[in-house]
């Protein structure tokens, strides 16, 4: 009996002197370390290469039976997509410090760090560089790393990007009042947030390809639109081996994407939305500037309706998730209509009346928007990274994500049928 | 839920084969009990180099109840629910009890053997914006002393190891992608209380 009450209080008051909450929080994020390049490198590094797979995919473009998918600051891959139930890779073209991209004719026009690069795809196997205006933008972003040049001593400060993993002994407080980490808030821009829209039909002059909303290059007439972090800046492409510098407009602060539609410009920034009239294609004007809360904010534009997301999250750090209908009918005046509240949206396309919205990691919505004041979710697909859409008018639907790129058909829209998937082979996010 | 449901079945079926070889009749009995979770935490502070270390203590409240079935005039099983006042937790406990007397004197007096283990639930916790608190595993041997009374009441103190697994997402800052915090209160309990 001794026995039994000496060993129980022994083993009891043992474990006493292991009292010690064990707490560990783990965290995984982007270090950002310098690295220069030489701007003549780049000059000479655009080459077609043979197909490789999706390491890190970017913004999406497709143009006729091709689609270019854009591995972030390495180049784009060709995709051939004539049956989109088995779409594949043909090539990829190497264009160091690449994240933008679009198409008209033959002619496919893609940034390179500082440079316009204007490169012929008439044959997607052997691409070749036909032209280049150089020095044309000063600063850029990839992944929330900036680079900028030096037009002095001719090199490209970059940043190069990598993915962290970091344990450290906590206080079991996390959750509480006292955070270590989570109050770092300051604004920076997610060049992977990439929105879409559905297509504006080809009233221009020769075929041209339809990009994403959050594209920073959009065509109209004779002219190639860029925006950066605060400017437009206008290419003349009446010879379209040859883009040549034009205007240049101030805009504002935190430009993130362009989207034409007819013959307006609609600007996303982190603030707002700028409607430009582009009536007068060398001279955009501004029209009206839609304010709302700080945030990431992809814009899409069907007839006169403005379709807004705001999201919260790594890069713009407000609480708000949500999509935003706005009444663009008097473009001197945008009003909001309603608001809706999402979980993370990121990019956006719309088919009118069904609009598509990516959740992020929550997957893709297809949402019914006939009715302003009562937006319906007609499907909710999870257990897929969605970041990007484009919705064609063949009743089909281009998704990208981080697990890969994604092809469904839309014929249905309470119920997308996926077509084709080409996996992202890649070991970390 | 799952868990709580397997806990639920090993009680119901610990009770089910005591029941079977049991000479003495088996009756209800109640253990509530309130008291402190005492521990310490000891962590990195953050930004410091080199790296230095800083030591807290810890305080948190904690009532406990176990309903159960006296299988035999030494053991009692049942179920244990309680709640536990961590700092940036409250969590509900469900665990499978026993409750067994160590001495085996007829004086008013007993020592008695503690052991639940169950999972702790996160239903009444109420998450800042941006976390999400989940609990997890709860283990807690321990020792008491029961104080009879005539009328067949007993007064209860306790003290008892008690290991409880938590996790908690946090809201991501510029350029995190994930983060979570893992824990394991580690805790000396020392309760009071009643049993009927």
């Amino acid at each position: 009996m001794k026995k039994i009450l000496l060993l129980s209080l022994f083993s009891v008051s043992l474990l006493q002197w292991s009292c010690t909450d064990q707490c560990t929080e783990t965290r995984k994020y982007k270090r950002y370390t310098s690295v220069s390049v030489s701007l003549a490198d780049i000059r000479q590094g655009v080459r077609t290469e043979s197909a490789r797979d999706l390491i890190n995919p970017g913004k999406i473009y497709t143009k006729g039976n091709y689609l270019f998918i854009n591995e972030l600051k390495e180049g784009l891959h060709v995709v051939d997509n004539s049956n989109p139930s088995a779409p594949k890779i043909i090539s990829f073209i190497k264009i160091p410090g690449n994240g933008d991209m679009a198409v008209r004719g033959n002619i496919l026009y893609a940034d390179s760090y500082s440079d316009l690069v204007a490169l012929d795809i008439s044959n997607p196997l052997t691409i070749k560089e036909v032209g280049r205006e150089n020095d044309v933008f000063t600063t850029g972003q990839f992944e929330g790393a900036w680079w900028g040049v030096n037009t002095l001593t001719g090199v490209i400060n970059d940043q190069k990007m990598e993915i962290v993993t970091e344990t450290v002994k906590t206080n079991c407080e996390g959750g509480g009042n006292g955070s270590w980490w989570g109050g770092v808030a300051f604004s920076a821009f997610d060049s992977r947030a990439l929105q879409s829209s559905a297509p504006t039909s080809g009233s221009t002059a020769n075929s041209q390809g339809q990009a994403g909303s959050m594209a920073r290059f959009a065509l109209y007439s004779n002219y190639l639109y860029t925006v950066g972090q605060n400017e437009m800046q206008l290419f003349d492409i009446r010879t379209p081996d040859k883009p040549r510098r034009s205007t240049k407009i101030n805009v504002g602060r935190g430009i993130e994407t362009i989207f034409p539609y007819k013959d307006k410009l609609f600007i996303g920034s982190t603030t707002g939305m700028f409607i430009y009239d582009n009536s007068n294609p060398e001279r955009p004007e501004q029209l009206s500037v839609y304010q709302h809360a700080m945030s990431c904010d992809p814009v899409v534009v069907t007839d006169n309706r403005a379709y807004v997301t705001l999201r919260s999250g790594t890069t713009c750090n407000r609480g708000l998730n949500q999509l935003d209908v706005i009444d663009i009918t008097d473009l001197r005046s945008p009003r909001l209509l309603k608001s809706y509240p999402m979980q993370n949206p990121h990019g956006l396309g719309v088919d009118f009346p069904n609009l598509f919205l990516c959740e992020g990691t929550h997957g893709l919505k297809s949402l019914n928007v006939a009715n302003d004041f009562d937006v319906k979710q007609l499907q909710h697909l999870t257990g897929m990274d969605a970041y990007d859409v484009i919705p064609l008018s063949s009743k089909s639907l281009l998704m990208i994500g981080k697990d890969g790129f994604y092809q469904f058909d839309t014929s249905d829209p309470s119920n997308l049928r996926q077509l084709s998937k080409i996996p992202v082979k890649r070991v970390d996010i | 839920m799952k868990k709580l449901f397997l806990a639920l079945l090993f009680t119901h079926a610990l009770i089910y084969s005591f029941t079977l070889s049991a000479q003495h009749k088996p009756h209800y009995v109640n253990m509530t009990e309130v008291g402190g979770l005492f521990g310490r935490v000891v962590y990195d502070i953050p930004w410091s180099v080199p790296l230095s270390q800083q030591l807290e203590n810890r305080l948190s409240l904690t009532i406990q109840t176990f309903n159960g079935v006296q299988l035999k005039p030494r053991l009692a099983v049942g179920l244990t629910t309680g709640l536990d006042w961590y700092n940036t937790a409250l969590l509900t406990p469900i665990a499978a009890g026993v409750r067994y007397d160590l001495t085996r004197s007829k004086k008013d007096v007993a020592l008695i053997g503690t052991l639940d283990a169950g999972y702790g639930f996160n239903w009444l916790h109420v998450n800042n914006t941006g976390y999400d608190t989940q609990g997890g595993m709860m283990l807690s041997p321990g020792i008491g002393l029961k104080f009879g009374f005539k009328s067949g009441s007993a007064m209860l103190l306790s003290l008892s190891y008690k290991r409880q697994e938590a996790k908690v997402t946090k809201p991501l800052g510029w350029g995190e992608i994930e983060k979570w915090e893992d824990r394991v209160y580690n805790r000396m309990a020392l309760r009071f209380g009643f049993m009927f």
